[in-house]
């Protein structure tokens, strides 16, 4: 496996993808922080407030990261037609593995880049007190559960269809949905269920008494409850994406 | 020879994957927008216009930069494919019309996601039984100067799609371009920025207000604009190695 690896970091020499995923995290860095941290309220609860605010750009942005990343390496062999010889050499299954193993480890990296990146400009526009880390490191185990989905599902697509279009499509599809998903509070089935809504259905910090007329006057910010069932939902669907996509793609004529 | 280009490009759109997106993906904005106007329907009291920003506010922002990333990746991935180039750029025909015929081409299915995503919010209105007059005159601006600024998008997004080999890197570039455009409409530049012009022409955030620089500067600029990067393609096409 680590040979494979190895044949996938070469592969991907001078194809920039890293970059891209950079590329495609600063941007959404860039959505996420843009803004006016001047208000008290703002400057008082700014650590919980971004926890508040940051789901709905993840939602955005991490999905379009795991459907570049993985067409981009998907695609490097499909546009070569060089499956069928691959097969030849190595165990179908390994390839898909090998494949997922380097884009998800990848997307994660950046998701850790990510949140990083968020401490450290909460630091210098200096929000009250010091970052609340459970909350921080709660927010980054759902934010890597829910893209590691993504990924195993975008990946599974890439692999399986030689028209990367059908992987683009799926994928702006279902961002689509999962962004509606969240400003659809009577709905929560629909973000507990589809995958592009996880980063919705995981958010847990909530702001109430906010009013457009008296603003942040009456607001405060406060610990929702997530349901139970959204964690066993991820899991089950982490094992059933990587276990369908593998099976099709070990089963796909070349 | 344009009409034969143009013909050529639809052959190469035909049972693509492109149109199945292009009849689903407005449909979800549509569904999803209008439950989000009924949950909000004692603040959203302006029937129409409200339901109007419901179903385009993301499309116009996200969504519609992602899908013409993809529709100009895509019109050029056979030619990048399997050095299809050789073919394209040998064939008897003058190289900037090949350009322009996929603009043109990529500007079709713009303007028909604009008119289905009008068609989408008549049916949604009626469902709800939304009793104020059709803005029949509005909606019809607000697709036709959407797609305008859509032309724009994709005369750059044809540019970059035909230097860069990769299908997903210009749908990357697109969806940046869509928030930069996002950001030059904050800070009340929409109507010059290429990609903030589609966004700006479909009048997500403000459906009432009228273009505040009036409907003619914002013609001229798209049109500056699609002139500027039609020359740009056709020449760049001109000069590409075989």
């Amino acid at each position: 496996m680590i040979k494979l690896l190895r044949c996938e970091l070469l592969k991907m020499r001078h194809k920039y993808i890293f970059l891209t995923l950079l590329a495609i995290t600063a941007a959404g860095l860039v959505f996420s922080l843009y803004g006016d941290y001047s208000g008290e309220f703002i400057q008082k609860n700014g650590w919980c407030m971004m926890l508040y605010q940051l789901p709905l750009a993840n939602g955005i942005f991490f999905p379009i990261a795991c459907l570049v990343i993985s067409s981009r390496l998907a695609d490097t062999e499909h546009k070569a037609s060089s499956y069928k010889q691959l097969f030849t050499l190595e165990k179908r299954g390994r390839i898909y593995d090998a494949k997922l193993m380097t884009g998800l480890s990848m997307t994660l990296l950046s998701v850790l880049i990510y949140w990083s990146v968020l401490l450290v400009f909460g630091k210098i526009i200096r929000f009250y007190g010091e970052p609340p880390m459970e909350l921080y490191l709660r927010y980054l185990a759902c934010t890597a559960a829910a893209t590691a989905v993504l990924y195993i599902l975008q990946h599974g697509i890439s692999m399986l269809f030689k028209n990367q279009a059908v992987s683009f499509f799926t994928g702006a599809i279902g961002t689509f949905i999962g962004v509606f998903s969240m400003f659809l509070p009577q709905l929560p089935l629909l973000r507990q269920l589809i995958p592009w809504g996880f980063y919705g259905a995981l958010q847990f910090m909530g702001l109430y008494g906010w009013t457009s007329e008296e603003r942040y006057a009456n607001a405060y910010l406060k610990i929702m409850s997530v349901d139970p069932a959204v964690y066993v939902i991820i899991a089950v669907y982490i094992i059933l994406f990587y276990a369908l996509g593998k099976y099709l793609f070990c089963r796909k004529e070349t | 020879m344009l009409l034969r280009l143009i013909r050529a490009e639809r052959m190469k759109l035909k049972r693509s994957p492109v149109w199945i997106a292009f009849i689903l993906m407005p449909i979800v904005p549509a569904v999803l927008g209008t439950i989000n106007y009924l949950g909000n329907i004692e603040i959203l009291d302006s029937e129409w216009y409200s339901l109007w920003t419901q179903h385009t506010i993301f499309t116009s922002y996200f969504f519609l930069p992602i899908i013409i990333g993809i529709y100009c990746a895509y019109i050029m991935r056979l030619e990048q494919s399997n050095h299809n180039w050789n073919k394209t750029l040998t064939m008897p025909v003058p190289k900037s019309e090949i350009f322009l015929a996929k603009l043109i081409t990529a500007t079709f299915m713009i303007l028909i996601s604009e008119i289905w995503i009008g068609v989408l919010l008549v049916i949604s209105g009626k469902i709800i039984g939304m009793t104020a007059a059709l803005p029949f005159k509005d909606i019809m601006i607000w697709c036709l100067f959407g797609s305008l600024g859509g032309m724009v998008m994709a005369s750059v997004q044809l540019i970059i799609s035909m230097f860069i080999k990769s299908f997903a890197l210009p749908i990357g570039i697109s969806l940046a371009g869509g928030i930069s455009g996002l950001v030059f409409l904050a800070k009340n530049l929409g109507h010059i920025w290429p990609y903030s012009l589609m966004a700006y022409g479909m009048r997500s955030n403000s459906p009432q207000q009228m273009i505040e620089s009036g409907y003619l500067p914002y013609v001229i600029i798209c049109i500056t604009y699609i002139a500027l990067f039609s020359i740009a393609g056709g020449t760049l096409m001109n000069r590409k190695e075989l």
